[in-house]
C-alpha cells in the first residue's frame, strides 16, 4: 500500500566538532536528502530539530504555517524551496545565537530526539482525533502510517545521557516508531547503535561525506514499508554495553540490582535507585571474584567491606530488547563487550 | 491502446495491491522519443516520479546520483527473497516507461530523466517547468484558495450533475461545448434521439471517486488530443506543470506554447484553473489541478459531508443519507427510490426495482456496494462488516437474476442422415470445442458461430467421400 510517511530528522550541530568538518557540504546533502522524501510524496511530512550545545530548536515543520512565501522562480517546486532556506536560514541564526559560554556544553542530542518523539505524538494524537472524531473507540485507532526518525549525528556517546536516551528508545517503541541513525565522523555511538536496533532501524557510518546523498538514499530513504523489499543494511555487531547508574561509565562488567535492575560499576550494599539493601555475603563473595578495578573509579568507591549485596554477577548474553512498556526498566543483563 | 472506457483499469475500483496509476499505461505505450522530450521538463519528472509505487520510486532514488551505471547484481543485493517479484515487475514497468535505459543489461536512468530530476530536487536549470509567476498586481487581486474551492467545485458537480440528470426531463445547466464533446467522444454521455443521454460507462463513471473521475476524463482528453493533432508532449507537461503549482497563487501565460494556451480554455470547463477573462494573461491552478499526482486528494466539497461520509443503510434496507447536495441525491437516486427530502436528509430504500433500474443501466452490483462502502456514514463505521450482511447479499443476487439467461449466437444441425453420420460430426465439434448443446434423441447438435465454418467445411468434405 502507498501511503504518506512521516519522517523527523534531528541534526547534532556542535560548533566544536563542525570546525573540522564541512557544513556547507554536508547540508546540501541533506537538504538533497530532505527534498527526495518530500518528493516521494505529496503527503508526506517532515519535520527537522537541531540539536545545539545545551538547546534543542524545532527547525522546520511541514505542519507550520508558512510565515513568509519565499520568492517563487519558475525553476524550482515551492515546498522544496521552502524546506531548503527556512532550515538554512534558521540554523544560521542559532549558531550565532549561541553564547560563548555554552560552546563546551554537551549537544543536547537527548532533547532534540524528545521533541521529536513528543511532535510525532502529536500528530499521531491529531490524526486519530479527526478520524474517530464522531465516533467511539471501538474503531481501530489509526496511527500515524511510518513515523520515522533520523539522527545525524557528529559526537561521541555522551554517557550521562544514557538512561534518557534508553527512556526514549522504549517511548519510540511504544509510538512504533522506527529510529535510523547516520553518524558522520568520530568513533562509533554505541547508543544510536541501540537505538536503530532496538527500533528496527537502520545504523550506517558514512565514510566518506562527498558520497553522503547517496548513503542517505540508498539506507535511510526508504520507508518501512518499502525496506520488505529492498533491504537496508542493519549491523552485524552492535555494542550493547550500558553505562553504570552511580559515575556514568560504559561498562564490560556490571552489577544490576535484582529488585529495580539498576546497573552499578561495582558492588554496592544498598541500592542508591529503590534503597534494597543486600546481604553482606554475597557482597565480599562478588568483590573477591571480580578483576581489579580501573584506578579513576577507586577513590569514589564503596568501601566493599562495610556492607553486604545480592547483585547478580555473572554477565549474561546479550538480551532480546526489553519489551516492557515500564519506561524504568533497563536491559535486564548487564553485558561484557560487543554482540556476536 | 484501450479503446472504450469500460476496458481501461478502473482506478476506483482498484485493489490495493495494484497501486498502478491509471496514466502510467497511457505513458507506457508513447513512444521513446515522446518521452525523450517530456523528460525535458523537471516538473513533469517530478510528477510522473510520483505518480510510481513506492519500491519503483526508492529504485529511481537510488540510482539518481550515480554517474555511472550499476549493475543489476548491485542492487539486486539489496532485494529480499520476498520482494523479488515485486522488484522484478518494478524494474520492468520502468523498463516500459523508459525511465531505465539499457535494461537488462545494466541499471541506469535515461540521461535526460536523470538530469531534469535532478534539477527539480535541486532547484536548477532555466527550464521554467514549474511555472511563471505572475507579477503581483495591486488593483486586481488574486483569487483566495476559498473562492478558487469553491469555483473548481462548482464546475466539476456541473459536469457531474448534468451527467446524472440527463434524460430525467430536468434541465440543470449545461457545461460548455467542449466539456460536451468529450463526455461524448469519451462514450460517458451517447447521442439519443437528439439530446445526450448518459451511457452506463456514464453511470459506473459516476460512482467513482472524484480523483478517478477526474483523471478518467483527463485521459479522455489526452486521446483527444491525439486526434486534433495537438502535441502530446506540451499537453501532458502542461498538465504536470500544473499538478506541481501552488494554489492561491497567479502564473502567467507568456511563456506558454500555443498549444498550452488553447488548453487553458479546456482545463478552465473543467474546473482545473481560474481566469478573470478568457483572455486574461494570468491563471490561477485550482485544487482540482494542483492534487492531481497525490493520491488521496482533499478534493473540495460544498457540503463537507461528502469528505466524511453521510449515508446511514439500515438492514432494513432503508437508506438515510445526510446531505442537501443535488449531485449527491440524483446520485443516489440511481439505485435507491427515494422517499422522502429534508432540508439536510435524503431517505429512500434500495428496492427490487431500483436495483434493477441501476443494472439495466450497466451499473454493477460491486459499485453500488463500494459507492455506500465509501461514503458511509462515520456512525456506520462501527458496524463490522460495515454494511449489513444481508442487503448486500441480496444486491449481488438481484445482479444474479439478471444474469440467468445467457445468449450465444450459433448454428444447429440437425437431420442427419444416420446416427454414425451424427456422431462423427459430432465427435469432431466436439474435439474443436464447438459445440454448446447436444441432443442424442433428435440428433441435432447446436456449434458456435465461430465454428459454423469449420463444422460445414467437414461435412462438406464428407458427404463429398462419402457420395465419390
Amino acid at each position: 500500500m502507498d501511503r504518506p510517511s512521516h519522517l523527523s530528522v534531528v541534526i547534532d550541530l556542535d560548533p566544536s566538532r563542525w570546525d573540522t568538518l564541512n557544513l556547507s557540504l554536508f547540508l546540501s546533502h541533506l537538504l538533497g536528502f530532505f527534498n527526495a522524501h518530500v518528493a516521494a510524496k505529496h503527503e508526506n511530512t517532515l519535520a527537522v530539530f537541531g540539536a545545539f550545545p545545551a538547546k534543542s530548536v524545532m527547525l522546520y515543520s511541514s505542519s507550520d504555517p508558512i510565515a513568509e512565501i519565499p520568492p517563487n522562480d519558475a525553476n524550482s517546486y515551492p515546498p522544496f524551496k521552502l524546506v531548503d532556506s527556512t532550515v538554512v536560514n534558521r540554523i544560521a541564526r542559532e549558531l550565532e545565537l549561541i553564547a560563548d559560554d555554552d560552546l563546551d556544553a554537551p549537544v543536547a542530542l537527548v532533547g532534540a530526539l524528545t521533541k521529536a518523539l513528543c511532535y510525532i505524538n502529536r500528530l499521531t494524537v491529531e490524526a486519530n482525533a479527526a478520524t474517530t472524531s464522531s465516533t467511539d473507540q471501538s474503531l481501530e485507532p489509526v496511527a500515524l502510517p511510518d513515523p520515522r526518525i533520523l539522527i545525524v549525528s557528529v559526537s561521541p556517546d555522551i554517557t550521562s545521557s544514557y538512561i534518557p536516551v534508553m527512556n526514549s528508545i522504549f517511548s519510540a517503541q511504544k509510538l512504533k516508531v522506527t529510529i535510523d541513525a547516520c553518524q558522520i565522523s568520530g568513533p562509533e555511538n554505541v547508543f544510536l547503535q541501540q537505538a536503530t536496533h532496538l527500533t528496527g532501524g537502520s545504523f550506517i557510518y558514512a565514510e566518506r561525506q562527498d558520497a553522503l546523498l547517496q548513503y542517505l538514499i540508498m539506507a535511510l530513504l526508504s520507508p518501512p514499508s518499502v525496506r520488505r523489499t529492498i533491504a537496508v543494511p542493519t549491523q552485524d555487531k552492535i555494542d550493547f554495553r550500558a553505562t553504570c547508574f552511580c559515575h556514568k561509565n560504559i561498562v564490560d562488567i556490571g552489577f544490576v540490582c535484582s529488585v529495580c535492575l539498576s546497573i552499578f560499576c561495582q558492588p554496592v550494599p544498598v541500592c542508591s535507585t529503590c534503597r534494597t539493601k543486600f546481604p553482606i555475603k554475597t557482597l565480599q563473595k562478588l568483590n573477591s571474584s571480580r578483576p581489579p578495578l580501573p584506578q579513576s573509579n577507586s577513590s569514589r568507591a564503596p568501601t566493599p567491606s562495610s556492607s553486604s549485596a545480592r547483585p547478580s554477577t555473572t554477565p549474561r548474553p546479550p538480551a532480546t530488547p526489553p519489551t516492557g512498556s515500564d519506561q524504568r526498566h533497563l536491559p535486564r543483563s548487564v553485558v561484557n563487550g560487543h554482540a556476536p | 491502446m484501450p479503446a472504450t472506457v469500460r476496458q481501461r483499469p478502473q482506478p476506483g475500483q482498484k485493489n490495493p495491491d495494484s497501486s498502478t496509476h491509471a496514466l502510467l499505461p497511457f505513458l507506457q505505450v508513447q513512444s521513446a522519443t515522446a518521452l525523450s522530450r517530456l523528460y525535458q521538463s523537471p516538473s513533469s519528472c517530478l510528477s510522473i516520479f510520483r505518480l510510481l509505487a513506492p519500491v519503483e520510486r526508492q529504485i529511481v532514488m537510488n540510482l539518481l546520483w550515480l554517474e555511472s551505471a550499476m549493475t543489476p547484481s548491485t542492487l539486486a543485493a539489496w532485494v529480499t527473497t520476498e520482494g523479488q517479484k515485486l522488484y522484478d515487475s518494478s524494474l520492468d514497468t520502468l523498463s516500459h516507461l523508459h525511465i531505465l535505459h539499457n535494461y537488462p543489461t545494466k541499471l541506469a536512468l535515461n540521461t535526460t530523466f536523470k538530469t531534469s530530476l535532478r534539477h527539480a530536487i535541486t532547484g536548477g536549470g532555466t527550464t521554467g517547468s514549474f511555472g511563471v509567476p505572475a507579477e503581483k498586481d495591486e488593483k486586481r487581486l488574486p483569487l483566495d484558495v476559498e473562492g478558487l474551492d469553491s469555483y473548481a467545485l462548482e464546475r466539476w458537480e456541473t459536469i457531474l450533475h448534468f451527467m446524472v440528470s440527463s434524460g430525467t426531463g430536468q434541465n440543470p445547466q449545461r457545461p460548455s461545448p467542449g466539456v460536451l464533446y468529450l463526455l461524448q467522444r469519451s462514450g460517458l454521455m451517447g447521442n439519443q434521439h437528439g439530446s445526450l443521454q448518459i451511457t452506463s460507462a456514464g453511470f459506473q463513471f459516476l460512482l467513482h471517486e472524484s480523483h478517478a473521475q477526474l483523471w478518467n476524463l483527463l485521459l479522455q482528453y489526452l486521446h483527444m488530443a491525439e486526434e486534433r493533432q495537438m502535441d502530446l508532449v506540451e499537453v501532458l507537461s502542461f498538465l504536470f506543470m500544473l499538478s506541481t503549482m501552488e494554489l492561491g497563487r497567479e502564473y502567467s501565460t507568456e511563456n506558454l506554447s500555443k498549444t498550452q494556451k488553447a488548453m487553458l480554455e479546456d482545463l478552465r470547463d473543467y474546473g482545473l484553473l481560474w481566469q478573470r477573462r478568457p483572455t486574461s494573461r494570468r491563471f490561477s491552478p485550482t485544487r482540482l489541478a494542483t492534487t492531481l499526482t497525490s493520491s488521496s486528494p482533499d478534493l473540495p466539497s460544498s457540503t463537507g459531508a461528502s469528505s466524511t461520509g453521510f449515508i446511514v443503510l439500515e438492514t432494513n434496507y432503508r437508506v438515510y443519507a445526510y446531505t442537501d447536495n443535488p449531485l449527491q441525491t440524483a446520485i443516489l437516486n440511481l439505485f435507491v427510490s427515494l422517499k422522502y427530502r429534508f432540508p439536510n436528509l435524503v431517505v429512500g430504500s434500495i428496492t427490487r426495482d431500483s436495483v434493477k433500474r441501476a443494472l439495466n443501466n450497466g451499473i454493477s452490483a460491486d459499485q453500488i456496494i463500494s459507492y455506500l462502502v465509501t461514503h458511509a456514514h462515520p456512525q456506520m463505521r462501527k458496524n463490522n462488516p460495515l454494511l449489513p450482511v444481508t442487503v448486500q447479499d441480496q444486491i449481488r443476487l438481484w445482479e444474479l437474476e439478471k444474469n440467468r439467461l445467457k445468449s450465444q449466437e450459433g448454428y444447429l444441425y440437425t437431420s442427419f442422415a444416420s446416427q454414425a453420420d451424427y456422431e462423427y460430426v459430432l465427435n469432431y465439434a466436439k474435439q474443436m470445442e464447438l459445440v454448446l448443446w447436444e441432443n442424442n434423441a433428435k440428433r441435432s447438435f447446436f456449434g458456435s458461430i465461430e465454428g459454423h465454418a469449420n463444422i460445414r467445411s467437414f461435412i462438406e468434405r464428407r458427404s463429398a467421400g462419402g457420395s465419390g
